[in-house]
């Protein structure tokens, strides 16, 4: 039996058309099929004119770059789900010249303009002696074939073409990295809105090439920045003295929860697993009751709970900036304590309910703290949702039992999604609560505009990001968001300010049910 | 009919490795340089080229040097290369490959910090430069950062239908703008022709979609003369599924590395056919065994035999071969676990125009380089040898022409045959009754699939010659676009490469016809055991418009063949 499946594609001849159009085809389904497979059948089938481009269909040239179901990528090698109808549209951002097919002007003209080859002053001796550890990382880098999906995907290019975008920053760094190159890439990068990206990772989860994008040119660019004597922006040299002050990110406000708590130990009867908390900085200073709402939520399935009350910051506004000496040495001293704390307690498990933390513990600390001891830390990091779904067992949680009765839907954070691969766990943990309608947003994956240093450098540009996003969560038609990371939160409800939407963190959500569930029984 | 003139000294229309490289070499002379370029500047064939450029630098062989590489090219050619172009293939190589890295290439580094060099088919010394089994990515890559960086005005999206002649010179090209559908001439003092290869006339390749043979059209067109054109390298390993990725290139590189070729019985079938080489025998060899296989009843399922890298390291496998790791992975197929299904693709032209120690061509102040060109390779090329051809041939071609528009001026030109030209684009436009070139490829391609491949007959051929002859009286002039829109429309671009398609075909099938024993590429199960085969085949349009072919003695300098 042949499986049909539906692809909704855009239209568009300015020649001809008042305005863009979708049209449908029915297309049959293969295994293995990819978009630019659907495109050609559609081509060969049912209208020559269909203007895509495609050139080697093997993920080479990087011609193929469409939008599938939201999300730009190269058409030759995305698969096609044949239980997923398919929307398929140009490249954000440029130009439509005809259906699928855009202006790219505006992209070759930004890489025209950062000299983006090899400077030299003066010939090469012939042959060159480069060794292979000096181009390791420019190897890596290099891979990228200019598909332009990168861009279409930018919440930063989205909003301005001020910043040109994750792979033309990546071609700063290519060079930047090159030992031959001459130029001061750094001055480039700084003048090419280097601090504009919030690290959202969309480009390097979308990447042909998997080029981590995010870090390998963005963060490592900000770091020689700063080893350069580039200045932050004072909120963000804020946070980063802050950090060193005091261990907190913030000021202290009202009385932080590690001061409220008169224990470190919150054990149950029975219980199924030990946990350490790894609070941050906002849930301790800024959300304490968020704080216990996660210890609750952990005690009620059974999980001891321990919360070393010397803990400290990660770090993350300092290794998103570049400040690595303050980064490292918050790596080593969140390292110590938290190993120790696993030691004293018997536990190999820390959890985290912030997605900035729970990213930077995993993907910056533990390579740090690996590549400079031989050894990576002896704990593993889980997100909360995570632990819950994946080591608790979803079929072992106590099921919440108050209802609450609205439509809500979920705001993914960057760094918890694309960041440490949580995707489904906290939508799975909000489906449990009964009353929830929950209501899926095509577009939950799009950054919030909070993280990698904009909000507090560039506070202008991360509201225009924040109203973007606005947009698609309204859009939904729920009455509530929800996260699972403080600084999103925060966001969402400057954001929201003046709105009937209400913001909520998951595990107030879920402690919020677990109590309307008691009073009823 | 409206259309818009550009003037520049040297034109160089393609922008793949050979076109970029010739821009680059003629904007070097002071010049007003132009390169057009049928796809977006980068995206051109070339980068998919995988396994590398070869180069006697001995980095890791250190008593390589190039007069053995010009030895394993000849013989690996099957001697029927011409040697003067050979010649500068094997001298220029280095100094070509020294150029990319002065542009910004990276490539693999022995432990000294020099160039790696791995082993590939026929070669006495492991001689391959690469970069992963991404080279023509890495070289593209490169190319495109330094064309960024020259005086080189690129029109991207710009396909050439036909070269112009005054005068007998050359006078510039006539084209149209894919973006936009207008028509656009160039006029120039000096063109060099870097239009790639034709695999797009099979139904089975490797190659990109807009490899489908406009410069071979286009030359034949003009009045050139081609040589070499029954020769087409089948590449033994191309992808065997799923159905969209059949023929995709599978690198040589697998079995340079120490990849081995086994058949449905676990057996290294190699051995019986070329035991001193096993699998690293010529493409055309290796490709015929594989088919012997299948044919035989040897094959996988699905038409194939199996290529194994189960036995190597991991580690080098993902250093080395990150790219076939990736294509598939598209496919399910973890390399590192489980072996491909591979079978013959067709991959690259060793025929086309033919070139003089120049580059020039049989027309005055028109110049060529690259898959494009006829002669290099002579019955069989060598892995490696092509991307080694675009860079040197490319220069060469580049400072050519430019030396060429040094000396001369611009030629007038004939607005009628311009004005015929761009009418004759624009009736398929306005043609209500016809041929969909949906259907016109599919004929073609699958006729040049089943009858002119690996192993050729006389019958078989001969209906190929017929059926294309037909073809271009009946469907080329009645070819029709679906939808007369002139904006980006792929329908339109399809009907006019048809012609190009149809020339190509018709010069592959002609000359293997003529050519009546086995050479190289040209395998005849039904060889006439008294042609050795040692002359080239020359195709040139006639006065009376039509194909002429006639032999030609081989070029020969150093090597006298057996």
């Amino acid at each position: 039996m042949t499986k049909t499946i539906k692809a909704k594609v855009f239209r568009y001849n300015p020649d001809s058309d008042n305005e863009p159009y979708f049209q449908d085809f029915d297309v049959e389904y293969e295994p293995g099929m990819t978009v630019l497979d659907v495109l050609l059948d559609i081509q060969d089938k049912y209208d020559s004119s269909l203007a895509f481009r495609w050139e080697c269909r093997g993920g080479q040239c990087g011609s193929c770059a469409v939008k599938v179901n939201t999300i730009a990528r190269i058409a030759c090698r995305t698969k096609v789900d044949p239980d997923e109808d398919l929307l398929i549209e140009p490249l954000e951002k440029m130009p439509v010249i005809k259906d699928l097919v855009v202006d790219l002007a505006q992209t070759t003209f930004r890489l025209r303009r950062i000299r983006p080859y090899v400077a030299r002053d003066k010939k090469p001796q012939r042959p060159e002696i480069i060794h292979a550890e000096e181009i390791e990382k420019v190897r890596e880098i290099r891979k990228c074939i200019e598909c332009s999906a990168c861009l279409s995907n930018c919440p930063i290019v989205h909003e301005t073409w001020d910043y040109p975008g994750p792979m033309i920053i990546r071609q700063l760094a290519r060079l930047e990295l090159d030992p031959r190159d001459v130029e001061d890439r750094i001055a480039m990068a700084m003048d090419e809105s280097l601090y504009s990206c919030t690290t959202c990772k969309m480009c390097e989860d979308i990447c042909p090439k998997k080029i981590k994008i995010p870090s390998l040119a963005v963060e490592l660019l900000r770091a020689k920045a700063v080893e350069a004597g580039y200045p932050l922006a004072e909120g963000q040299q804020g946070f980063v003295d802050q950090i060193v002050k005091t261990g907190r990110a913030v000021p202290e406000k009202d009385l932080p929860l590690l001061k409220e708590l008169n224990t470190a130990e919150f054990f149950v009867e029975n219980p199924r697993g030990r946990v350490a908390f790894f609070t941050g900085c906002l849930i301790d200073y800024r959300m304490q009751s968020t704080g216990k709402a996660l210890i609750e939520v952990l005690n009620r399935n059974n999980i001891d709970v321990v919360v070393p009350k010397e803990q400290w910051c990660c770090a993350s506004p300092a290794f998103r900036t570049g400040d690595l000496n303050t980064a490292h040495a918050a790596a080593r001293r969140v390292t110590e304590i938290f190993e120790k704390a696993c030691e004293k307690y018997d536990c190999d498990t820390v959890v985290v309910a912030c997605a900035g933390c729970g990213k930077t513990l995993r993907e910056d600390h533990r390579p740090f703290i690996e590549e400079e001891r031989g050894k990576p830390p002896r704990y593993k990091v889980y997100d909360m949702a995570e632990y819950l779904i994946q080591v608790v067992g979803k079929e072992n949680i106590i099921p919440p039992k108050g209802e609450i009765d609205l439509k809500i839907t979920y705001h993914e954070p960057c760094h918890l999604g694309r960041g440490q691969h949580v995707f489904d766990e906290p939508i799975q943990l909000l489906k449990m609560i009964p009353g929830v309608d929950y209501i899926e947003d095509p577009y939950k994956n799009r950054c919030c505009g909070a993280g990698g240093g904009v909000r507090a450098g560039q506070r202008e540009l991360s509201q225009k990001i924040a109203t973007t996003k606005k947009e698609y969560i309204e859009a939904t038609g729920a009455e509530m968001v929800t996260t699972e990371c403080p600084f999103c939160t925060i966001q969402l409800n400057d954001m929201m300010k003046g709105t009937e939407m209400q913001v909520r963190y998951i595990p107030d959500l879920l402690a919020e049910s677990y109590r309307k569930g008691d009073a009823k029984t | 009919m409206n259309y818009k003139t550009i003037m520049c000294d040297v034109l160089v229309v393609g922008a793949g490795g050979a076109g970029c490289r010739a821009a680059i070499e003629a904007s070097k002379h002071n010049l007003d340089v132009i390169m057009l370029s049928k796809e977006l500047l980068g995206k051109a064939h070339t980068s998919m080229a995988e396994g590398g450029y070869n180069v006697s630098l001995g980095n890791v062989d250190p008593d390589d040097n190039p007069e053995t590489h010009f030895k394993d090219t000849i013989v690996g050619g099957n001697y029927l290369n011409n040697q003067k172009l050979a010649e500068i293939l094997v001298r220029d190589a280095s100094e070509r490959i020294f150029d990319l890295e002065e542009y910004g290439a990276l490539f693999d580094r022995t432990p000294e910090g020099k160039i790696a060099q791995r082993p590939f088919g026929k070669q006495t010394w492991r001689r391959t430069a690469y970069a992963s089994d991404r080279t023509g990515s890495e070289i593209m890559v490169t190319l495109t950062e330094a064309i960024r960086k020259e005086s080189v005005r690129v029109f991207d999206e710009v396909f050439a239908t036909k070269i112009l002649v005054e005068e007998g010179r050359v006078a510039g090209v006539a084209s149209i703008d894919l973006k936009y559908g207008d028509y656009l001439i160039f006029r120039a003092k000096s063109v060099v022709m870097a239009t790639g290869g034709a695999g797009r006339i099979f139904s089975v390749t490797s190659n990109a979609q807009l490899d489908v043979g406009d410069g071979y059209g286009m030359a034949y067109e003009a009045g050139c003369e081609l040589i070499d054109m029954e020769m087409v390298q089948f590449h033994p390993t191309g992808m065997v599924k799923p159905e969209s990725a059949k023929g995709r290139l599978v690198t040589e590189a697998v079995r340079g590395e120490g990849g081995i070729l086994l058949n449905n019985e676990s057996e290294r079938f190699m051995h019986r056919y070329y035991p001193e080489v096993m699998e690293l025998a010529g493409r055309d060899q290796v490709a015929r065994s594989i088919m012997t296989e299948v044919l035989e009843g040897r094959g996988s399922p699905e038409g194939g035999v199996y290529l194994s890298i189960g036995h190597l390291p991991k580690s080098i496998v993902e250093f080395r071969l990150e790219s076939m790791i990736e294509q598939f992975e598209d496919a399910g197929v973890d390399i590192r676990e489980e072996p491909m299904q591979v079978s013959p693709t067709a991959h690259h032209f060793m025929g086309g125009i033919k070139i003089d120690e120049e580059a020039g061509t049989s027309i005055p102040g028109l110049y060529a380089a690259g898959e494009c060109t006829g002669g290099v390779h002579g019955g069989n090329r060598l892995g490696g040898n092509a991307l080694a051809d675009t860079q040197v041939f490319g220069a060469l071609a580049g400072e050519s022409a430019a030396k060429f528009a040094k000396k001369n001026a611009h030629t007038g030109i004939n607005r009628d045959a311009i004005a015929a030209e761009f009418e004759k684009l624009e009736a398929m436009l306005e043609r209500k009754e016809g041929v969909s070139p949906a259907d016109a490829r599919e004929e073609l391609t699958e006729l040049m699939w089943s009858k002119v491949q690996i192993f050729r007959k006389e019958d078989d051929m001969q209906h190929a010659v017929k059926e294309l002859r037909r073809i271009q009286k009946e469907i080329v002039p009645n070819i029709k676009v679906d939808v007369p829109v002139k904006r980006f429309n792929p329908g339109w671009h399809q009907a006019i490469e048809f012609e190009h398609m149809v020339t190509t075909a018709r010069m592959v099938a002609e000359a293997a016809v003529m050519r009546k024993g086995s050479r190289g590429a040209h395998y005849r199960v039904d060889a006439d055991p008294n042609d050795k085969g040692y002359y080239n085949i020359v195709i040139r349009k006639g006065k009376d418009g039509e194909m002429e072919l006639r032999k030609e003695d081989l070029v020969i300098t150093k090597i006298t063949p057996p």
